[in-house]
Protein backbone atom coordinates (compact mmCIF):
# COMPACT_ATOMS: atom_id res chain seq x y z
CA UNK A 1 0.00 0.00 0.00
CA UNK A 2 1.50 3.30 -1.11
CA UNK A 3 0.94 6.16 1.34
CA UNK A 4 2.46 9.45 0.13
CA UNK A 5 4.47 11.87 2.39
CA UNK A 6 1.57 13.72 2.89
CA UNK A 7 -1.85 13.99 0.75
CA UNK A 8 -5.12 15.70 1.22
CA UNK A 9 -8.65 14.06 0.73
CA UNK A 10 -12.13 15.91 0.36
CA UNK A 11 -15.20 14.10 -0.78
CA UNK A 12 -18.76 15.29 1.21
CA UNK A 13 -20.50 14.06 -2.12
CA UNK A 14 -23.82 11.89 -0.24
CA UNK A 15 -24.57 8.94 -2.28
CA UNK A 16 -27.74 7.55 -2.32
CA UNK A 17 -28.00 4.12 -5.10
CA UNK A 18 -30.38 1.30 -5.30
CA UNK A 19 -33.70 0.24 -6.11
CA UNK A 20 -36.22 3.38 -5.06
CA UNK A 21 -33.48 5.57 -4.51
CA UNK A 22 -35.52 8.64 -6.45
CA UNK A 23 -38.40 8.29 -3.75
CA UNK A 24 -35.62 9.15 -0.93
CA UNK A 25 -34.76 12.56 -2.64
CA UNK A 26 -38.08 14.56 -0.50
CA UNK A 27 -36.20 13.36 2.72
CA UNK A 28 -32.50 14.39 1.47
CA UNK A 29 -34.05 17.43 0.77
CA UNK A 30 -35.58 18.45 3.72
CA UNK A 31 -32.39 17.31 5.67
CA UNK A 32 -30.80 20.43 3.45
CA UNK A 33 -33.05 22.54 4.67
CA UNK A 34 -35.20 22.91 1.17
CA UNK A 35 -38.82 22.89 0.09
CA UNK A 36 -38.99 24.11 -3.72
CA UNK A 37 -36.68 22.16 -6.08
CA UNK A 38 -35.69 23.30 -9.49
CA UNK A 39 -35.39 20.35 -12.01
CA UNK A 40 -32.59 21.12 -14.62
CA UNK A 41 -32.68 17.75 -17.46
CA UNK A 42 -31.15 17.50 -20.86
CA UNK A 43 -33.46 17.36 -23.77
CA UNK A 44 -32.64 14.07 -24.46
CA UNK A 45 -33.60 13.10 -21.51
CA UNK A 46 -37.57 14.72 -21.57
CA UNK A 47 -37.39 12.78 -24.70
CA UNK A 48 -36.66 9.28 -22.95
CA UNK A 49 -39.37 9.99 -20.17
CA UNK A 50 -36.98 9.98 -17.54
CA UNK A 51 -38.33 13.26 -15.87
CA UNK A 52 -41.56 11.08 -15.57
CA UNK A 53 -39.84 8.95 -12.93
CA UNK A 54 -38.19 11.94 -11.01
CA UNK A 55 -42.20 13.64 -10.92
CA UNK A 56 -43.25 10.37 -9.94
CA UNK A 57 -40.84 9.95 -6.75
CA UNK A 58 -41.91 13.37 -5.73
CA UNK A 59 -45.63 12.55 -5.38
CA UNK A 60 -46.68 12.22 -1.72
CA UNK A 61 -44.28 13.97 -0.69
CA UNK A 62 -46.00 17.70 -0.67
CA UNK A 63 -43.28 19.27 -2.52
CA UNK A 64 -44.34 21.36 -5.68
CA UNK A 65 -40.80 21.18 -8.44
CA UNK A 66 -40.19 23.44 -11.16
CA UNK A 67 -38.88 21.25 -13.96
CA UNK A 68 -36.88 22.32 -17.26
CA UNK A 69 -36.00 19.41 -19.30
CA UNK A 70 -34.37 21.53 -22.41
CA UNK A 71 -31.08 21.81 -21.87
CA UNK A 72 -28.98 21.14 -25.10
CA UNK A 73 -25.44 19.65 -25.58
CA UNK A 74 -23.95 23.25 -25.88
CA UNK A 75 -26.05 25.49 -23.63
CA UNK A 76 -24.96 28.82 -23.35
CA UNK A 77 -24.98 31.75 -20.94
CA UNK A 78 -28.46 32.96 -22.14
CA UNK A 79 -30.08 29.71 -20.61
CA UNK A 80 -28.13 30.06 -17.17
CA UNK A 81 -30.44 33.73 -17.48
CA UNK A 82 -33.66 32.49 -18.00
CA UNK A 83 -32.95 29.56 -15.51
CA UNK A 84 -31.68 31.94 -13.05
CA UNK A 85 -35.16 33.98 -13.42
CA UNK A 86 -37.11 31.57 -12.87
CA UNK A 87 -35.27 30.26 -10.20
CA UNK A 88 -35.84 33.42 -8.48
CA UNK A 89 -38.87 34.56 -9.64
CA UNK A 90 -40.56 31.51 -8.51
CA UNK A 91 -39.32 30.55 -5.23
CA UNK A 92 -36.79 27.81 -5.62
CA UNK A 93 -34.70 26.73 -3.13
CA UNK A 94 -32.07 24.06 -4.93
CA UNK A 95 -31.57 22.40 -7.95
CA UNK A 96 -31.62 18.90 -9.10
CA UNK A 97 -30.20 18.27 -12.39
CA UNK A 98 -30.77 14.42 -14.55
CA UNK A 99 -27.98 13.46 -16.57
CA UNK A 100 -24.28 14.37 -17.01
CA UNK A 101 -22.62 16.03 -19.29
CA UNK A 102 -24.12 19.47 -20.07
CA UNK A 103 -27.38 18.93 -17.90
CA UNK A 104 -25.13 18.56 -14.52
CA UNK A 105 -22.54 21.40 -16.44
CA UNK A 106 -25.82 23.84 -16.07
CA UNK A 107 -26.86 22.98 -12.72
CA UNK A 108 -23.87 23.34 -11.42
CA UNK A 109 -23.42 26.84 -12.90
CA UNK A 110 -26.51 28.27 -12.41
CA UNK A 111 -25.93 27.37 -8.90
CA UNK A 112 -22.84 29.82 -8.79
CA UNK A 113 -25.62 32.21 -10.25
CA UNK A 114 -28.68 31.60 -8.09
CA UNK A 115 -26.23 31.55 -4.65
CA UNK A 116 -24.90 34.99 -5.82
CA UNK A 117 -26.09 37.05 -8.79
CA UNK A 118 -25.60 36.08 -12.56
CA UNK A 119 -22.21 37.99 -12.97
CA UNK A 120 -20.65 35.78 -10.84
CA UNK A 121 -20.33 33.33 -13.33
CA UNK A 122 -17.36 35.00 -15.38
CA UNK A 123 -15.55 35.77 -12.13
CA UNK A 124 -15.74 32.31 -10.63
CA UNK A 125 -14.01 30.99 -13.77
CA UNK A 126 -10.88 28.94 -12.89
CA UNK A 127 -9.67 27.08 -9.93
CA UNK A 128 -10.92 27.41 -6.70
CA UNK A 129 -12.63 31.39 -7.27
CA UNK A 130 -15.77 30.06 -5.66
CA UNK A 131 -15.36 31.40 -1.67
CA UNK A 132 -18.58 30.45 -0.43
CA UNK A 133 -20.90 27.21 -0.15
CA UNK A 134 -23.56 27.37 -2.47
CA UNK A 135 -27.33 25.94 -2.51
CA UNK A 136 -28.33 22.57 -2.60
CA UNK A 137 -27.72 20.70 -5.46
CA UNK A 138 -28.61 17.11 -6.21
CA UNK A 139 -27.26 15.12 -9.03
CA UNK A 140 -29.06 12.48 -10.75
CA UNK A 141 -26.72 10.25 -12.94
CA UNK A 142 -28.10 8.57 -16.38
CA UNK A 143 -26.39 6.44 -18.84
CA UNK A 144 -24.25 9.25 -20.27
CA UNK A 145 -23.20 10.13 -16.89
CA UNK A 146 -19.23 10.42 -17.03
CA UNK A 147 -17.96 11.01 -13.11
CA UNK A 148 -17.75 14.86 -13.79
CA UNK A 149 -21.19 14.94 -11.94
CA UNK A 150 -20.10 13.92 -8.90
CA UNK A 151 -16.98 15.75 -9.19
CA UNK A 152 -15.37 19.57 -8.53
CA UNK A 153 -15.29 20.04 -11.90
CA UNK A 154 -17.62 22.07 -14.20
CA UNK A 155 -17.27 22.88 -18.33
CA UNK A 156 -19.86 25.98 -19.78
CA UNK A 157 -19.77 27.53 -22.44
CA UNK A 158 -15.97 27.46 -23.08
CA UNK A 159 -15.04 27.87 -19.33
CA UNK A 160 -13.03 25.60 -16.57
CA UNK A 161 -14.72 25.59 -13.21
CA UNK A 162 -13.02 23.97 -10.75
CA UNK A 163 -14.26 24.14 -6.89
CA UNK A 164 -15.14 22.07 -4.10
CA UNK A 165 -17.89 23.98 -3.59
CA UNK A 166 -19.17 22.93 -6.96
CA UNK A 167 -19.70 19.15 -5.76
CA UNK A 168 -23.34 18.39 -5.39
CA UNK A 169 -24.86 17.40 -2.20
CA UNK A 170 -26.13 13.98 -3.44
CA UNK A 171 -25.52 11.52 -6.34
CA UNK A 172 -28.70 9.86 -6.12
CA UNK A 173 -28.00 6.69 -8.60
CA UNK A 174 -30.98 4.70 -9.00
CA UNK A 175 -31.41 1.44 -11.88
CA UNK A 176 -34.65 3.72 -13.29
CA UNK A 177 -32.85 6.24 -14.64
CA UNK A 178 -29.86 4.74 -16.31
CA UNK A 179 -32.03 2.94 -19.11
CA UNK A 180 -29.25 3.25 -21.87
CA UNK A 181 -29.45 5.32 -24.75
CA UNK A 182 -26.78 3.18 -27.09
CA UNK A 183 -24.13 1.26 -26.88
CA UNK A 184 -21.78 4.23 -28.37
CA UNK A 185 -22.76 5.89 -25.17
CA UNK A 186 -22.74 3.54 -22.49
CA UNK A 187 -19.09 2.37 -24.04
CA UNK A 188 -18.17 5.64 -23.85
CA UNK A 189 -18.92 7.50 -20.62
CA UNK A 190 -17.90 3.85 -18.47
CA UNK A 191 -14.32 4.32 -20.64
CA UNK A 192 -14.40 8.26 -19.58
CA UNK A 193 -14.59 6.58 -15.85
CA UNK A 194 -12.33 4.00 -16.36
CA UNK A 195 -9.70 6.46 -17.61
CA UNK A 196 -10.25 8.90 -14.86
CA UNK A 197 -9.71 5.57 -12.20
CA UNK A 198 -6.93 4.29 -13.79
CA UNK A 199 -5.05 7.55 -14.08
CA UNK A 200 -5.81 8.43 -10.59
CA UNK A 201 -5.11 5.47 -9.23
CA UNK A 202 -1.56 5.48 -11.18
CA UNK A 203 -0.59 9.18 -10.88
CA UNK A 204 2.07 10.58 -8.39
CA UNK A 205 -0.09 12.36 -6.81
CA UNK A 206 -2.45 9.04 -5.65
CA UNK A 207 -3.30 8.62 -2.09
CA UNK A 208 -4.91 5.17 -0.50
CA UNK A 209 -8.45 7.26 -0.18
CA UNK A 210 -8.52 8.06 -3.52
CA UNK A 211 -7.26 4.59 -4.44
CA UNK A 212 -10.47 2.78 -2.69
CA UNK A 213 -12.66 5.32 -5.31
CA UNK A 214 -10.28 4.54 -8.05
CA UNK A 215 -10.17 0.11 -7.03
CA UNK A 216 -13.51 -0.49 -6.91
CA UNK A 217 -14.72 1.80 -9.62
CA UNK A 218 -11.90 0.10 -12.02
CA UNK A 219 -12.94 -3.52 -10.73
CA UNK A 220 -16.79 -2.53 -11.14
CA UNK A 221 -16.16 -1.22 -14.92
CA UNK A 222 -14.51 -4.68 -15.81
CA UNK A 223 -16.99 -6.74 -14.29
CA UNK A 224 -19.92 -5.60 -16.32
CA UNK A 225 -18.75 -3.17 -19.07
CA UNK A 226 -18.60 -6.17 -21.83
CA UNK A 227 -22.10 -7.62 -20.28
CA UNK A 228 -23.76 -4.16 -20.34
CA UNK A 229 -22.73 -3.62 -24.15
CA UNK A 230 -23.76 -7.13 -24.74
CA UNK A 231 -26.94 -6.70 -22.94
CA UNK A 232 -28.45 -3.19 -22.46
CA UNK A 233 -31.00 -4.22 -20.20
CA UNK A 234 -28.84 -5.79 -17.71
CA UNK A 235 -30.06 -3.59 -15.07
CA UNK A 236 -27.75 -4.75 -11.92
CA UNK A 237 -24.60 -4.50 -14.86
CA UNK A 238 -25.76 -0.70 -15.11
CA UNK A 239 -26.41 -0.06 -11.59
CA UNK A 240 -22.95 -1.12 -11.19
CA UNK A 241 -21.54 1.27 -13.93
CA UNK A 242 -23.30 4.13 -12.70
CA UNK A 243 -21.82 3.28 -9.31
CA UNK A 244 -18.15 3.50 -10.75
CA UNK A 245 -18.59 6.42 -12.47
CA UNK A 246 -19.66 8.48 -9.41
CA UNK A 247 -16.34 6.80 -7.50
CA UNK A 248 -14.03 7.34 -10.75
CA UNK A 249 -15.46 11.08 -10.34
CA UNK A 250 -14.57 11.19 -6.44
CA UNK A 251 -11.22 9.78 -7.31
CA UNK A 252 -10.00 12.20 -9.86
CA UNK A 253 -11.25 15.38 -7.92
CA UNK A 254 -8.97 14.57 -5.54
CA UNK A 255 -5.60 14.08 -7.81
CA UNK A 256 -4.31 16.05 -10.67
CA UNK A 257 -6.00 15.14 -14.09
CA UNK A 258 -3.85 12.62 -16.41
CA UNK A 259 -2.62 12.98 -19.43
CA UNK A 260 -5.08 10.48 -21.15
CA UNK A 261 -7.71 12.74 -19.64
CA UNK A 262 -6.26 15.73 -20.86
CA UNK A 263 -5.72 14.85 -24.54
CA UNK A 264 -8.65 12.73 -25.21
CA UNK A 265 -10.80 16.26 -23.51
CA UNK A 266 -9.54 18.18 -26.45
CA UNK A 267 -8.98 15.48 -29.02
CA UNK A 268 -12.81 14.72 -28.34
CA UNK A 269 -13.64 18.65 -28.73
CA UNK A 270 -11.44 19.09 -31.85
CA UNK A 271 -12.99 16.04 -33.71
CA UNK A 272 -16.57 15.75 -32.77
CA UNK A 273 -16.27 12.60 -31.17
CA UNK A 274 -17.42 11.00 -27.51
CA UNK A 275 -14.48 12.37 -25.07
CA UNK A 276 -14.70 8.75 -23.57
CA UNK A 277 -14.07 6.81 -26.79
CA UNK A 278 -11.06 8.99 -27.46
CA UNK A 279 -9.82 8.49 -23.57
CA UNK A 280 -10.33 5.03 -24.13
CA UNK A 281 -8.28 4.81 -27.12
CA UNK A 282 -5.29 7.05 -25.61
CA UNK A 283 -5.63 5.30 -22.32
CA UNK A 284 -3.18 2.29 -22.62
CA UNK A 285 -0.55 3.91 -24.65
CA UNK A 286 0.01 6.68 -22.20
CA UNK A 287 0.55 4.04 -19.69
CA UNK A 288 2.90 2.26 -22.19
CA UNK A 289 4.70 5.50 -22.32
CA UNK A 290 4.56 6.08 -18.35
CA UNK A 291 5.99 2.51 -17.99
CA UNK A 292 9.28 3.32 -19.91
CA UNK A 293 9.74 6.29 -17.67
CA UNK A 294 9.40 3.97 -14.68
CA UNK A 295 5.58 4.41 -13.98
CA UNK A 296 6.26 2.00 -10.91
CA UNK A 297 2.74 2.24 -9.78
CA UNK A 298 1.30 1.07 -13.27
CA UNK A 299 1.83 -3.06 -11.84
CA UNK A 300 -0.75 -2.01 -9.15
CA UNK A 301 -3.11 -1.45 -11.58
CA UNK A 302 -3.43 -5.18 -12.63
CA UNK A 303 -4.83 -5.75 -9.37
CA UNK A 304 -8.34 -4.18 -10.02
CA UNK A 305 -8.26 -4.86 -13.76
CA UNK A 306 -7.64 -8.79 -13.74
CA UNK A 307 -8.07 -10.02 -9.73
CA UNK A 308 -6.07 -11.57 -7.88
CA UNK A 309 -5.53 -14.70 -9.06
CA UNK A 310 -4.21 -13.40 -11.96
CA UNK A 311 -1.94 -10.39 -9.95
CA UNK A 312 -0.53 -13.24 -8.30
CA UNK A 313 0.31 -15.84 -10.57
CA UNK A 314 2.29 -12.51 -12.85
CA UNK A 315 5.72 -12.12 -11.84
CA UNK A 316 6.29 -8.70 -10.93
CA UNK A 317 8.34 -7.66 -13.86
CA UNK A 318 5.73 -8.23 -15.66
CA UNK A 319 2.67 -6.58 -13.90
CA UNK A 320 2.32 -3.71 -15.81
CA UNK A 321 2.66 -4.82 -19.50
CA UNK A 322 -0.36 -7.08 -18.64
CA UNK A 323 -2.33 -4.49 -16.87
CA UNK A 324 -1.86 -2.83 -20.42
CA UNK A 325 -2.62 -5.33 -22.38
CA UNK A 326 -5.73 -6.30 -20.13
CA UNK A 327 -6.82 -2.77 -20.82
CA UNK A 328 -6.32 -3.42 -25.21
CA UNK A 329 -7.92 -6.73 -24.42
CA UNK A 330 -10.90 -4.97 -22.57
CA UNK A 331 -11.08 -1.82 -26.43
CA UNK A 332 -10.80 -5.15 -28.17
CA UNK A 333 -13.98 -6.47 -26.90
CA UNK A 334 -15.51 -3.28 -27.06
CA UNK A 335 -15.12 -3.34 -30.67
CA UNK A 336 -16.61 -6.69 -31.26
CA UNK A 337 -19.33 -5.62 -29.08
CA UNK A 338 -22.55 -4.34 -30.66
CA UNK A 339 -21.87 -5.16 -33.97
CA UNK A 340 -18.51 -3.58 -34.24
CA UNK A 341 -20.60 -0.11 -33.82
CA UNK A 342 -17.43 1.29 -32.05
CA UNK A 343 -15.01 -0.23 -33.72
CA UNK A 344 -16.29 1.66 -36.80
CA UNK A 345 -16.28 5.04 -34.73
CA UNK A 346 -12.76 4.38 -34.26
CA UNK A 347 -11.56 3.44 -37.55
CA UNK A 348 -13.42 6.57 -38.86
CA UNK A 349 -11.60 8.92 -36.90
CA UNK A 350 -9.55 10.61 -39.29
CA UNK A 351 -6.81 13.16 -37.16
CA UNK A 352 -4.45 14.78 -39.95
CA UNK A 353 -0.57 15.28 -38.44
CA UNK A 354 -1.30 19.41 -38.14
CA UNK A 355 -5.05 18.59 -35.76
CA UNK A 356 -2.42 15.78 -34.15
CA UNK A 357 -0.19 18.43 -33.31
CA UNK A 358 -3.33 20.71 -32.28
CA UNK A 359 -4.32 18.56 -29.89
CA UNK A 360 -0.86 17.85 -28.27
CA UNK A 361 -0.27 21.49 -27.77
CA UNK A 362 -3.79 22.66 -26.80
CA UNK A 363 -3.96 19.52 -24.09
CA UNK A 364 -1.38 21.78 -21.58
CA UNK A 365 0.31 18.69 -20.67
CA UNK A 366 3.21 19.38 -18.37
CA UNK A 367 4.85 16.08 -17.10
CA UNK A 368 8.46 15.28 -17.78
CA UNK A 369 8.16 12.53 -19.53
CA UNK A 370 4.57 14.04 -22.01
CA UNK A 371 6.42 17.03 -24.32
CA UNK A 372 4.13 18.61 -27.05
CA UNK A 373 6.31 15.74 -29.24
CA UNK A 374 5.78 12.89 -26.71
CA UNK A 375 1.50 13.89 -26.79
CA UNK A 376 1.47 13.82 -30.46
CA UNK A 377 3.50 10.77 -30.65
CA UNK A 378 0.87 9.27 -28.46
CA UNK A 379 -1.69 10.64 -30.81
CA UNK A 380 0.15 9.31 -33.80
CA UNK A 381 0.35 5.77 -32.01
CA UNK A 382 -3.43 5.50 -31.27
CA UNK A 383 -4.42 6.69 -34.63
CA UNK A 384 -2.26 3.92 -36.12
CA UNK A 385 -2.70 1.04 -33.82
CA UNK A 386 -6.81 1.65 -33.71
CA UNK B 1 -40.62 29.57 -20.99
CA UNK B 2 -40.82 26.93 -23.38
CA UNK B 3 -39.70 23.49 -22.14
CA UNK B 4 -40.30 25.00 -18.07
CA UNK B 5 -43.36 23.41 -15.84
CA UNK B 6 -44.30 23.67 -13.06
CA UNK B 7 -45.60 20.26 -10.99
CA UNK B 8 -47.68 19.80 -8.13
CA UNK B 9 -46.86 16.61 -5.99
CA UNK B 10 -49.33 14.18 -6.44
CA UNK B 11 -50.57 11.49 -4.72
CA UNK B 12 -50.17 7.89 -4.39
CA UNK B 13 -53.70 7.27 -2.51
CA UNK B 14 -54.19 3.52 -3.34
CA UNK B 15 -50.15 2.42 -1.94
CA UNK B 16 -51.20 5.26 0.94
CA UNK B 17 -54.79 3.51 1.43
CA UNK B 18 -52.88 -0.19 1.64
CA UNK B 19 -50.31 0.82 3.65
CA UNK B 20 -52.79 2.19 6.17
CA UNK B 21 -55.00 -1.09 6.71
CA UNK B 22 -51.56 -3.08 7.05
CA UNK B 23 -50.57 -0.58 9.92
CA UNK B 24 -54.17 -0.96 11.21
CA UNK B 25 -53.86 -4.58 11.55
CA UNK B 26 -50.26 -5.01 12.33
CA UNK B 27 -50.83 -2.53 15.36
CA UNK B 28 -53.90 -4.73 16.87
CA UNK B 29 -51.85 -7.84 15.75
CA UNK B 30 -48.80 -6.25 18.09
CA UNK B 31 -51.25 -5.99 20.98
CA UNK B 32 -52.89 -9.32 20.65
CA UNK B 33 -49.04 -10.52 20.46
CA UNK B 34 -48.35 -8.92 23.72
CA UNK B 35 -50.95 -11.06 25.31
CA UNK B 36 -50.17 -14.64 23.74
CA UNK B 37 -46.82 -14.61 23.14
CA UNK B 38 -44.15 -15.40 26.07
CA UNK B 39 -41.29 -13.63 23.63
CA UNK B 40 -43.45 -10.70 22.56
CA UNK B 41 -44.51 -9.69 26.68
CA UNK B 42 -40.37 -10.58 27.71
CA UNK B 43 -39.86 -7.29 24.84
CA UNK B 44 -42.45 -5.35 26.21
CA UNK B 45 -41.55 -5.90 29.60
CA UNK B 46 -38.10 -4.40 29.03
CA UNK B 47 -39.74 -0.94 28.27
CA UNK B 48 -40.50 1.51 30.85
CA UNK B 49 -44.68 1.64 31.58
CA UNK B 50 -46.02 4.56 29.99
CA UNK B 51 -43.76 4.08 27.35
CA UNK B 52 -45.09 5.00 23.50
CA UNK B 53 -43.56 4.07 19.88
CA UNK B 54 -44.87 5.10 16.61
CA UNK B 55 -43.89 3.52 13.28
CA UNK B 56 -44.77 6.12 10.25
CA UNK B 57 -44.18 7.33 7.26
CA UNK B 58 -43.02 10.38 6.20
CA UNK B 59 -44.13 13.20 5.26
CA UNK B 60 -47.51 12.82 6.41
CA UNK B 61 -48.43 9.31 7.60
CA UNK B 62 -49.74 6.60 7.80
CA UNK B 63 -48.89 6.15 11.23
CA UNK B 64 -49.29 3.36 13.64
CA UNK B 65 -48.79 3.95 17.34
CA UNK B 66 -48.44 1.15 19.98
CA UNK B 67 -48.08 2.09 24.01
CA UNK B 68 -47.56 0.19 27.25
CA UNK B 69 -49.71 1.85 29.75
CA UNK B 70 -49.05 1.85 33.28
CA UNK B 71 -50.20 -1.21 34.56
CA UNK B 72 -47.91 -2.77 31.58
CA UNK B 73 -50.75 -3.31 29.08
CA UNK B 74 -50.03 -3.13 25.38
CA UNK B 75 -52.40 -0.99 23.42
CA UNK B 76 -52.78 0.07 20.01
CA UNK B 77 -53.50 3.47 20.27
CA UNK B 78 -54.33 4.46 16.59
CA UNK B 79 -53.13 6.39 13.83
CA UNK B 80 -53.39 9.89 14.80
CA UNK B 81 -49.90 10.94 16.83
CA UNK B 82 -51.72 14.15 17.84
CA UNK B 83 -52.43 13.84 21.89
CA UNK B 84 -49.73 11.32 22.20
CA UNK B 85 -46.65 11.92 23.66
CA UNK B 86 -44.45 9.58 21.28
CA UNK B 87 -41.39 7.80 22.71
CA UNK B 88 -39.35 5.97 20.15
CA UNK B 89 -40.28 7.15 16.72
CA UNK B 90 -39.18 5.15 13.97
CA UNK B 91 -40.10 6.49 10.91
CA UNK B 92 -40.08 5.05 7.18
CA UNK B 93 -38.48 8.02 4.58
CA UNK B 94 -41.29 7.53 1.88
CA UNK B 95 -44.35 5.29 0.59
CA UNK B 96 -42.40 3.51 -1.41
CA UNK B 97 -39.71 1.97 1.19
CA UNK B 98 -43.24 1.42 3.06
CA UNK B 99 -44.83 -0.77 0.42
CA UNK B 100 -41.81 -2.61 -0.09
CA UNK B 101 -41.86 -3.41 3.65
CA UNK B 102 -45.66 -4.13 3.38
CA UNK B 103 -45.38 -6.40 0.67
CA UNK B 104 -42.97 -8.15 1.84
CA UNK B 105 -40.28 -7.64 -0.42
CA UNK B 106 -38.39 -6.38 1.86
CA UNK B 107 -38.05 -7.25 6.18
CA UNK B 108 -37.53 -5.28 8.76
CA UNK B 109 -33.64 -5.51 9.18
CA UNK B 110 -33.24 -5.21 5.33
CA UNK B 111 -35.24 -1.74 5.16
CA UNK B 112 -33.53 -0.63 8.00
CA UNK B 113 -29.59 -1.89 6.67
CA UNK B 114 -30.81 -0.19 3.55
CA UNK B 115 -31.50 3.07 5.18
CA UNK B 116 -34.98 3.48 4.41
CA UNK B 117 -36.13 3.97 8.01
CA UNK B 118 -35.13 7.05 10.30
CA UNK B 119 -35.42 6.42 14.17
CA UNK B 120 -35.83 9.11 16.83
CA UNK B 121 -35.50 7.90 20.22
CA UNK B 122 -33.59 4.79 21.99
CA UNK B 123 -32.10 2.52 19.69
CA UNK B 124 -32.42 -0.58 22.30
CA UNK B 125 -35.93 -0.20 22.32
CA UNK B 126 -36.15 -0.03 18.38
CA UNK B 127 -34.33 -3.35 18.43
CA UNK B 128 -37.03 -4.66 20.41
CA UNK B 129 -39.57 -3.16 18.55
CA UNK B 130 -37.87 -4.76 15.05
CA UNK B 131 -37.89 -8.17 17.20
CA UNK B 132 -41.65 -7.76 18.37
CA UNK B 133 -42.51 -7.22 14.58
CA UNK B 134 -40.91 -9.94 13.22
CA UNK B 135 -42.70 -12.16 15.81
CA UNK B 136 -46.23 -10.60 14.89
CA UNK B 137 -45.02 -11.20 11.15
CA UNK B 138 -44.52 -14.96 12.08
CA UNK B 139 -48.24 -15.14 13.50
CA UNK B 140 -50.05 -13.17 10.95
CA UNK B 141 -48.24 -14.75 7.59
CA UNK B 142 -47.88 -18.03 6.18
CA UNK B 143 -44.18 -19.21 5.60
CA UNK B 144 -43.57 -19.03 2.32
CA UNK B 145 -43.85 -15.51 2.67
CA UNK B 146 -43.22 -14.88 6.51
CA UNK B 147 -40.17 -15.85 5.51
CA UNK B 148 -39.17 -13.24 3.22
CA UNK B 149 -40.49 -10.70 6.10
CA UNK B 150 -38.09 -10.96 8.94
CA UNK B 151 -34.41 -11.54 9.79
CA UNK B 152 -34.46 -15.08 10.73
CA UNK B 153 -37.59 -17.95 10.34
CA UNK B 154 -37.35 -19.46 13.90
CA UNK B 155 -38.60 -23.21 14.74
CA UNK B 156 -41.47 -22.62 16.45
CA UNK B 157 -43.61 -25.36 18.61
CA UNK B 158 -46.94 -26.50 16.94
CA UNK B 159 -49.02 -24.94 19.85
CA UNK B 160 -46.93 -21.81 19.75
CA UNK B 161 -47.51 -21.65 16.45
CA UNK B 162 -50.70 -22.38 15.41
CA UNK B 163 -52.78 -22.22 18.52
CA UNK B 164 -51.27 -18.78 19.09
CA UNK B 165 -51.86 -17.77 15.34
CA UNK B 166 -55.50 -18.40 16.36
CA UNK B 167 -55.44 -16.18 19.22
CA UNK B 168 -53.86 -13.68 17.54
CA UNK B 169 -56.00 -13.09 14.80
CA UNK B 170 -59.36 -13.64 16.78
CA UNK B 171 -58.16 -10.64 19.24
CA UNK B 172 -56.61 -8.56 16.34
CA UNK B 173 -60.07 -8.89 14.98
CA UNK B 174 -62.09 -8.20 17.91
CA UNK B 175 -59.50 -6.15 19.66
CA UNK B 176 -58.89 -7.33 23.20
Amino acid sequence: MYLPERYEFFCPVKINSGNRALEHVPFELDALNARKPLVVAGKDVGERGLVGVIIDAFKDSGLAIGVYDGVPSAPDLKLIRELFNIYRDRGHDALIAIGGGSAADTAKVLNIAVSGKPEDIEGCAGENLIKKPLKPLIIVPTTAGTGYEVSKYAFFAGRDYASHFLMPNLAVIDPRMTIPEDAVTTAAAALFALTHAAEAYTCPGKNPLADAYAYTAIQLIMANLVNVIGDQRDKNGRLSLANAHAMAGCAFSNVALGVAHKLGKVMGDLCHLPQGLCMGMLLPRVLEREMSEGGYHIADLLLPLAGFDTYASTAADMKARRAVEIIHDLLKDLSAANGGAISRIWKDIQVSEDTLQDIAQRAGVNEASFDIDGCAKILREAREGR
Amino acid sequence: MKNFREVAAGKKSLKKDYVAVMMWFMGRAIQAAAAVDMAAKKEFAGMPDGFTFALSVMPNGPHMIIGKDQRGFVRYKGWDPDGNKIDLDMKIKNIEAALLLFTFQESTTLATARNRLVVDGDVAHACAVMRILDIVEVYLLPKIIAKLAVKRYSGWSFRRKYLGRVLVYVRSIFSF
